[in-house]
């Protein structure tokens, strides 16, 4: 919300410099965005007579000026043929710098002397909003009221600062200038002046016979107010006006339009003006609007309309998009000589949803969506009145014609007064309570331990609650009235970490201590990068988001390792080659689509390398992190499409997939550009803790010596390793099998036959073990061996 | 025998003098003092001396015996301590090259810092809390105070994924979905991801935040105050100042924006805070009993409030980090700098 200093003080009287001023703004709960000088842009341009002109000796097109400046006469070259002896005009002397970017020195101009230059308008950033005559090519002649040697701002009103407040929600009150202005009065502990809202009414017209007006939708539109003015002339308006106007980026158009537009920026009220010719049948109807029914509104575009909206109507057609924008075929003109002002008061939820659905925003659809209260419109139009007797451009008729639902707000709000400490932790003294509550409009009666309340009619949206109260109560008393404690007086509770997130911290404690990097990425992406990874991915499965910033971001992610990727892509783009990286995030899941409910957003680990050698290291830092939760996994080959199949797996607990893991797929490696193999895993950090044994117990360990034997099978190239071990672990006596060496040899061995040697190790609880009590079991596992696997001793 | 024990005596000292090695000096023992020793051998040669000699040369003998393993011992210790030195001096390394590899691996910043806070809470009696990131539209606005249509919806651009189902804006659904399901006294903090349809230098679409709700009797503004003071005081400096200035969210009341003293200059002013002396980290309040209410709670006898930290902000504030893209960009030279 812009506001110039110039107009809050018609309001206000602001005796402190504008740092206090904001900082002050800023303790009450008004934050500034930006402070704009109006002035900012030029300096040392002023008021300067021209009190001599000659021909140039040495062009045809130049004039030769004397200027007075106040402290002295200078020489001034122009090529303007216009001005005059006795002129005041704008002049940037040596040093100075204009609105459109000149920097002005001093110099001389085919030989003589020019100590600086005439302004115009677009050298000063004036328009003809602001200072009569602005917008005339060539230099501006200023009024003869001008004081030579004053400073220029001063004279064409740009000494003055603009605030641009931003305003929280709540507070739809304070996007007015005259709101602002009662806070500013708060702020700086003064008064504020009241509105000036009388006028006269001087037409013999009643405003009944004008119009009747008959609100069909009192949900959508529950306050409705018309008044009429003849003799309508239309013309520009002051300049007052228009610069004011101008200040908060507003063009001046005619006196009728810019009283609206003035009403509103000034008090909040949104109103429009009907040309009363273009109303059929006397007749105004607030109703909503026919499925499909069309119109045309003030900035010439069409729009299709659904039974949600709302319009104002005549018997025949909608003459306005309720709230939004008046209809074009209403709209004020030069011959305009009647109209019709509307004050209203529309459904805030509603010119929300019909503005956003059209794509329609007006200054007057942003300030319904914000709240309008029950008594503005009133306001709203005697001030609009008021204005059309200050401008003396028409006649206001008879009478009002009013159509509003009684508003059900409770402005009376009582509480005790221990409620206050209760909330705020600190005690206001009674007559401090007293004292704010007025200043802000509250009326306030205390009475032993209540408060009682009435809040102003402008505080609709915002005033409900004892706490809205005591909120305004400890604005102005100051928060730094607030003092630190440290929950003294609440009850103990007991702290801690659910065990899911306890897991993942410690997977995360474990991944550091493996040297690897934690990375965040975003949870969603595109079919870009899906497509990267895995062929033709499909992202019929993925939750989708119906206004993503960019197509790339348009899918909830269902595995992790698309971003890990991409992230080792651009590391490698940047000659970060040597990664251990992880990250740990969630994936979302779902198996109905559109959603219906809440997806499964299931917790897990991705970790990728490019330390690893060989598969085999990589394995072993994925089996530390395993085995910090889990006894025990299987291993079963990949069936991963983004990794290499022969170089993955699947990890199985029981039945279930709690992790893959292996080398980058050469294709995916090549869409990735990587420069070296990559080594990754996504890990399902909640399945694989769902299958952690939490009630470990110490096991007892044997005190007989074992015996170990070596042996070395023979087999076809197919066989996995683990069923090897797995069959000789299953021995009885067996204790442990380690894998020590793997020969390939075709000559020796037969093409496509590996050997595989491994020592057994065997040992019995109770006693010392001889040779003769393994033979037997020995003998029958060789002989499943190579029955099941065709494995023989080499 | 006298000349033999005299010539052996002179014999083996020297061979032990002579001696270098340990394992030379175990040939000497062993050819001297061995079972089948020269030693040995004189003994079994006193069957040739006269009976009345024998005790007389026996214990020449043994005097021999034993001078020659005190020589032999102290040779032993010589020799033992030579090889120590010359195996410390052979083994020496140049220590002086640092790592090849990384030496530390890191925890995102985002980590460090919702993992600083949790610990500061958690003694505190705080649960540690996370809620679901694709959140309805009711427990992110209705149940907050912000209707359908509301003008305070307009704070936060949303993503949607149906007209009821979207990314949670911020960590506040946490709120009601707590209190639905249970009575004070509350105390929790809920850290996770948030998502907003922006994305520029300081705003990213996704970013983190940590909430804290308390309900309880007698629970305060003060309060409030007290809390992030602790918690300021530890993420920063023992003498960070907060300030409270008045704000509004439809789901406290009164609503608070918080300042902390600037970390980089102390409060005098500085080209991090803008020359306020004050940075801007979260937003704050007293739950608004219209929430209390609506989630089974007595807004006359139980008090609540809460708070919402933007993460990267306090990162950034605290590791002096300019921009918050890089937060998600990921790169490896960002992400080792985060030792602790």
């Amino acid at each position: 919300m812009k506001a110039p200093i110039s107009w809050l003080r018609e309001y206000v009287d602001i005796d402190v410099d504008i740092e206090t001023l904001c900082r002050k703004m800023v303790d009450i709960g008004f934050e500034i965005e930006e402070v704009d000088y109006l002035g900012s842009k030029i300096n040392n341009i002023v008021v300067g007579q021209i009190t001599e002109i000659s021909q140039h000796p040495n062009a045809d097109r130049l004039r030769c000026c004397k200027v007075n400046i106040g402290s002295e006469i200078i020489p001034i070259v122009t090529n303007d043929q216009h001005i005059a002896v006795g002129d005041k005009v704008p002049v940037a002397l040596h040093d100075a710098h204009t609105a459109n970017g000149l920097h002005i020195k001093k110099g001389k101009m085919r030989g003589e002397e020019s100590h600086g230059m005439f302004c115009g308008g677009e050298e000063l950033g004036v328009t003809a909003d602001m200072y009569p005559n602005a917008d005339m090519d060539g230099v501006l002649v200023l009024q003869s009221t001008a004081t030579v040697g004053e400073d220029i701002r001063r004279e064409v009103g740009l000494d003055d600062y603009v605030l641009d407040f931003n305003i929280t929600s709540n507070r739809q009150d304070c996007n007015s200038i005259y709101g602002l202005a009662r806070e500013v009065a708060v702020a700086l502990g003064k008064k504020c002046r009241p509105l000036d809202v009388s006028y006269t009414v001087s037409s013999d017209t009643n405003t009944s016979q004008l119009v009747d007006v008959d609100v069909q939708n009192t949900e959508l539109c529950n306050g409705y107010l018309m008044q009429g003015v003849t003799d309508v002339a239309i013309a520009k308006s002051p300049l007052w006006m228009t610069s004011r106007l101008a200040k908060v980026g507003l063009h001046g158009i005619n006196n009728l339009v810019d009283i609206t537009n003035y009403v509103l920026w000034e008090v909040g009220q949104p109103m429009h003006a009907f040309d009363y010719r273009d109303i059929t049948d006397k007749k105004i109807v607030v109703r909503s609007a026919n499925k499909g029914e069309k119109i045309t509104v003030l900035d010439g575009k069409q729009y299709q309309l659904d039974t949600t909206d709302l319009v104002i109507a005549d018997n025949n057609r909608a003459v306005g998009l309720a709230g939004v924008m008046g209809g074009l075929n209403s709209g004020i003109k030069d011959s305009t000589t009647t109209v019709l002002f509307e004050s209203a008061r529309f459904s805030r939820e509603n010119i929300r949803r019909t503005s956003r659905r059209l794509g329609l925003r007006s200054d007057s659809s942003a300030r319904f969506e914000k709240g309008v209260d029950g008594y503005s419109p009133e306001v709203g139009l005697d001030r609009a009145l008021n204005l059309i007797c200050q401008l003396q451009c028409g006649k206001v008729t008879v009478g009002r014609i009013s159509k509003t639902v009684e508003n059900n707000w409770n402005n009376n709000i009582t509480f005790e007064k221990s409620r206050i400490k209760q909330l705020l932790g600190i005690s206001v003294e009674d007559e401090k309570v007293k004292s704010i509550l007025e200043s802000l409009g509250i009326k306030c009666e205390i009475k032993g331990e209540t408060i009682s309340c009435i809040a102003p009619r402008w505080r609709e949206y915002d005033l409900r609650l004892d706490c809205d109260i005591i909120e305004e109560i400890i604005r102005v008393h100051g928060y730094d009235n607030i003092f630190g404690t440290l929950m003294n007086d609440t009850a103990i509770t007991i702290g801690g970490k659910p065990q899911h997130v306890k897991a993942i911290d410690k997977a995360k404690g474990i991944l550091v201590g493996m040297r690897y990097n934690e990375c965040i990425f975003y949870p969603f992406a595109g079919s870009a990068l899906y497509n990267k990874s895995v062929k033709n991915y499909d992202t019929s499965k993925n939750i989708a988001l119906i206004n993503p910033i960019a197509e790339d971001l348009a899918f909830m992610n269902r595995e992790l390792y698309h971003n890990m990727l991409q992230c080792i892509s651009l590391n490698h783009s940047r000659k970060n080659y040597k990664l251990r990286l992880f990250e740990s995030g969630k994936v979302y899941l779902t198996d109905e689509l559109p959603l219906q409910q809440l997806p499964i957003e299931e917790n897990r680990i991705c970790m990728a390398s490019t330390y690893a050698e060989n598969i085999y290291q990589f394995k072993q830092e994925v089996l530390q992190l395993l085995y910090s939760y889990v006894d025990d996994v299987k291993f079963v080959e990949g069936t991963s499409p983004w990794l290499h199949p022969g170089v993955s797996a699947d990890v199985m607990c029981g039945n279930e997939c709690v992790a893959v893991f292996g080398k980058v797929h050469p294709e995916v490696a090549k869409n990735f550009d990587f420069a070296t193999d990559v080594y990754a895993a996504e890990i399902r950090i909640d399945a694989l803790n769902a299958h952690a044994d939490k009630t470990f117990r110490y096991q007892t360990f044997a005190k007989f010596p074992s015996i170990d034997r070596d042996f070395a099978l023979v087999m076809k190239e197919e066989v996995h390793a683990q069923d090897i071990v797995d069959c000789f672990t299953k021995m009885p006596l067996c204790e442990d099998v380690k894998v020590f060496d793997v020969y390939r040899n075709a000559a020796q061995l037969g093409e496509g036959n590996k050997s595989i040697a491994v020592t057994v190790t065997f040992r019995d609880k109770n006693k010392t073990l001889e040779d003769k009590n393994i033979e037997k079991q020995l003998s029958s596992c060789l002989k499943e061996l190579q029955e099941k696997y065709g494995a023989t001793l080499r | 025998m006298q000349e033999k024990i005299t010539a052996l005596r002179a014999d083996c000292t020297q061979e032990i003098e002579q001696c270098t090695t340990s394992l030379q000096l175990q040939e000497v023992k062993v050819k001297y003092m061995g079972k089948s020793g020269l030693i040995t051998a004189l003994l079994k040669g006193m069957k040739d001396v006269a009976p009345e000699d024998r005790p007389k040369v026996g214990s020449m003998v043994n005097q021999l015996r034993n001078e020659l393993e005190s020589v032999l011992e102290k040779k032993t210790a010589e020799i033992a301590e030579m090889e120590l030195q010359h195996k410390l001096k052979s083994e020496k390394v140049d220590i002086s090259l640092k790592s090849l590899d990384e030496p530390l691996g890191t925890l995102h910043p985002v980590t460090l810092i919702t993992q600083q806070i949790q610990e500061m809470l958690i003694p505190l009696g705080f649960k540690v809390l996370e809620g679901p990131e694709i959140e309805t539209d009711y427990y992110s606005f209705q149940a907050l105070n912000i209707p359908k249509d509301h003008p305070a919806r307009d704070m936060q651009d949303t993503f949607y994924i149906t007209d009821s189902i979207l990314l949670r804006p911020h960590t506040s659904p946490m709120q009601a979905r707590f209190m639905e399901n249970n009575q004070p006294p509350i105390k929790i903090v809920c850290p996770g991801k948030v998502f907003r349809s922006d994305s520029d230098a300081s705003h990213s679409p996704v970013f983190h935040q940590i909430e804290g709700l308390v309900v309880d009797k007698h629970l305060t503004l003060c309060d409030l105050k007290g809390t992030l003071e602790y918690i300021a005081q530890n993420l920063f400096t023992k003498d960070t100042k907060v300030r409270f200035r008045p704000s509004y969210f439809p789901f406290t009341e009164p609503s608070v924006e918080v300042d902390l003293s600037c970390s980089n200059c102390g409060g005098k002013g500085c080209s991090l805070c803008k020359g306020t002396g004050w940075i801007e980290v979260l937003g704050a309040g007293m739950v608004n009993p219209f929430v209390l209410e609506n989630c089974g709670i007595d807004s006359k006898q139980y008090t609540g409030y809460a708070f919402g930290i933007g993460i990267e902000r306090i990162a950034m504030i605290k590791y002096g980090i300019p921009d918050i893209r890089l937060f998600y960009e990921n790169d490896a030279r960002f992400l080792r700098q985060f030792k602790k």
